[in-house]
């Protein structure tokens, strides 16, 4: 990997990736922090736009946006009380009632420094962690990428909000969705009804936008319109000072290791580290009583793990193919838009690119710095902007970024359609992220299942022969096992 | 017989039924295979079966549940959205990316409250336009022309 550095580098270091890394980490701030919009519908949205650029420039931009949209949540979470990102809801607890104080330049400070710092420990974890994985995953033929896929998957709809079956049910779909087209082994065409638009499976893209992007703008639209947010007094971000520091560095720690083991398990989310992180902070910490009012270790705790999840979500998504979540799974649909096969061939067959990846998160996480503490200011107005002018322009630029891709009208009906399934979907509780992740890992567990069988003679007990599937296929179950234990245990407390 | 009124019910019902008709037309298809695992149909087939058995037990969870679902603020609303997106959708590559997204706008905006005729006239107008003038004129990634002018 070190060998690759200097290419990396000369990659990151052009006009084209230092300006990509800018611009991306601007837009994520901007983005991340108007209310609603979250990282996974910022990087959809920007998504299309990748498609002109070189395979590391495309990256780097959604790796940007994705990092910076985490970090901009929590200026919307302490300035108005509304987390921008689901991940920066446990920031609002105290950030807000600091802010409130009069110290709002103050709390996005102490968020700011939190973030950075554990954007970037997790970026070092990234670098060191998956190479190791990816080396360890070579040794994977058919069978074991078919387990390994399988508990990506089990994983992910295990953790899913709400119900397990619904979780399920959802990937069912994205996987079902995955196998309309041509045949992986044969090549004949399924479920095609005679659309030839459907020879070539649904556009990827024209589904993950439309389920994200397009049905937020009909939730929003079935919600009671809201007013516009009131601002605290904000006069820019004040840095905490050093000596502030004392007795709030394990703390800091401990939240940025929560981060980044949360980040590591597939499906596990930004979110729950950070009320993780936060409920931990709490318990240890010597202010525990002040926690709620305004307390900097609740904010540092809730910003340093939820940034940290972010390097640590990206380990198994480049070193072994699978997505820790919908964003990652968004990362992986770029690669393969760019022509890059996603799994645990990946390292080893694009060594300059991973380089460069690894080395411009690194670079990312520096810029939140500088950029936060100037965009902070910038990006307060626009907290106040109507609901209305966001969505109009979410729908006009959803339109227009899936044009981009094919220049394919059917694309834009299979969008359209798509925002108004996840919509009814989301309002039954169905989660859209296992539907994502189905469609982006279905072709390869149906390819390495089928070469499986094929080549066991058609007997899948002979899968469990292999130690590495079989240890895989053990975790998997217990994946699936345990929310159903904690649901039966939870309904015994509750007898 | 009321409960299968109830919008989440219908919806599980919806996606049972999908699910099912997705089933019955992998039957009686005819490929060019050996069966088994090289059939086309091998990996549907499990998938569809797991579809039909996990919204059979969702919607199950549906009749049991009788917590009331908030309902959407105002349908109408929401149905003139769903009716303007698919229609953009549909009409983008016909009619152009400027006309449409004009008129989307037109129909977005006062939908999220926003009714000032200067404001709605000057967004719709401005949005698109500069997404035209970048796209078209600035960087020449052509957006879909409308019949009427080679300009937008």
């Amino acid at each position: 990997m070190l060998s690759h550095l200097p290419d990396a580098l000369a990659l990151l270091f052009s006009l084209e990736g230092i300006l990509v890394l800018i611009f991306g980490t601007i837009l994520g701030i901007v983005l991340g922090a108007m209310p609603g919009i979250g990282s996974t519908v910022a990087v959809a949205i920007v998504l299309p736009f990748t498609l002109t650029m070189g395979q590391s420039s495309a990256i780097l931009l959604l790796l940007a946006v994705y990092a910076g949209s985490v970090y901009g949540g929590s200026i919307s979470a302490i300035l108005i009380n509304t987390p921008g990102t689901p991940q920066s809801a446990a920031t609002c607890l105290d950030g807000y009632p600091m802010a409130q104080r009069g110290d709002a330049g103050l709390a996005l400070g102490w968020a700011t420094v939190a973030s950075v710092i554990g954007g970037l420990v997790s970026a070092v974890v990234l670098v060191f962690a998956a190479p190791y994985l990816a080396a360890f995953a070579l040794n994977f033929g058919p069978i074991e990428t078919f387990a390994l896929i399988l508990l990506g998957m089990t994983c992910i709809v295990s953790v899913s909000t709400g119900s397990v079956i619904k979780g399920l049910l959802a990937g069912m779909i994205g996987i079902f969705l995955s196998t309309v087209g041509g045949d992986p082994i044969i090549g004949e065409f399924r479920f095609t009804y005679d659309i030839w638009q459907l020879y070539s499976g649904f556009n990827l893209l024209a589904v993950v936008i439309g389920v994200f992007a397009l049905s937020e703008v009909f939730v929003r639209a079935s919600a009671k319109p809201t007013g516009v947010s009131e601002l605290v007094d904000f006069r820019g971000v004040i840095l905490p000072k050093l000596s502030a520091w004392r007795g709030r560095l394990r703390n800091l720690g401990k939240s940025v290791v929560i981060g980044n083991v949360i980040g590591v398990l597939p499906g596990t989310g930004a979110a729950t580290a950070a009320f993780i992180s936060y409920a931990e902070g709490r318990r240890s910490s010597p202010n525990k009583e002040a926690f709620g009012t305004g307390e900097p270790d609740g904010i540092v705790s809730s910003e340093a793990a939820n940034n940290a999840v972010t390097g640590g979500a990206l380990v198994p998504t480049m070193a072994l193919g699978i997505p820790g979540d919908a964003i990652t799974a968004v990362m992986l649909a770029t690669l393969t838009l760019h022509g890059i096969t996603p799994g645990p061939r990946l390292v080893e067959e694009n060594p300059t690119l991973i380089a460069a990846i690894f080395a411009g998160f690194f670079l990312i996480n520096l810029l939140l710095l500088p950029l936060g503490l100037l965009l902070s200011r910038v990006a307060a107005p626009i907290l106040r902007m109507r609901e209305g002018f966001m969505m109009t322009a979410i729908v006009i630029l959803c339109a227009l970024g899936i044009y981009f891709v094919r220049g394919n009208p059917f694309d834009l009906i299979v969008m359209g359609v798509a925002g108004v399934v996840g919509f009814l979907l989301r309002r039954q509780g169905i989660p859209m992220a296992p539907l994502v992740i189905g469609m982006v890992l279905g072709p390869t567990l149906e390819l390495t299942l089928r070469q499986g069988l094929i080549l066991k003679d058609g007997n899948f007990f002979a899968f469990f022969e292999s130690p590495i599937a079989l240890v895989l296929a053990i975790v998997s179950l217990v994946a699936l096992a345990l929310p159903l234990v904690r649901a039966v245990l939870a309904s015994r407390a509750a007898q | 017989m009321g409960a299968f009124t109830r919008e989440p019910v219908l919806v599980q019902l919806g996606v049972l039924a999908i699910g099912c008709a997705l089933y019955l037309s992998t039957l009686g298809q005819t490929f060019s295979d050996v069966g088994s695992a090289h059939s086309p149909m091998f990996f549907p087939r499990i998938v569809l079966s797991l579809w039909i058995g996990l919204a059979g037990l969702a919607l199950v969870q549906s009749l049991r549940t009788t917590d009331g679902q908030s309902r959407p603020h105002s349908l109408l609303r929401l149905a003139i959205l769903v009716l303007a997106v698919v229609i953009y959708s549909n009409l983008i590559t016909t009619y152009g990316f400027f006309l449409c997204s004009v008129g989307l706008a037109l129909v977005v905006l006062p939908i999220f409250g926003i009714r000032h005729p200067a404001i709605v006239g000057v967004y719709a107008l401005a949005v698109p336009g500069s997404l035209v003038a970048l796209f078209n004129h600035g960087l020449g990634m052509p957006l879909p022309t409308s019949p009427f002018t080679y300009l937008f």
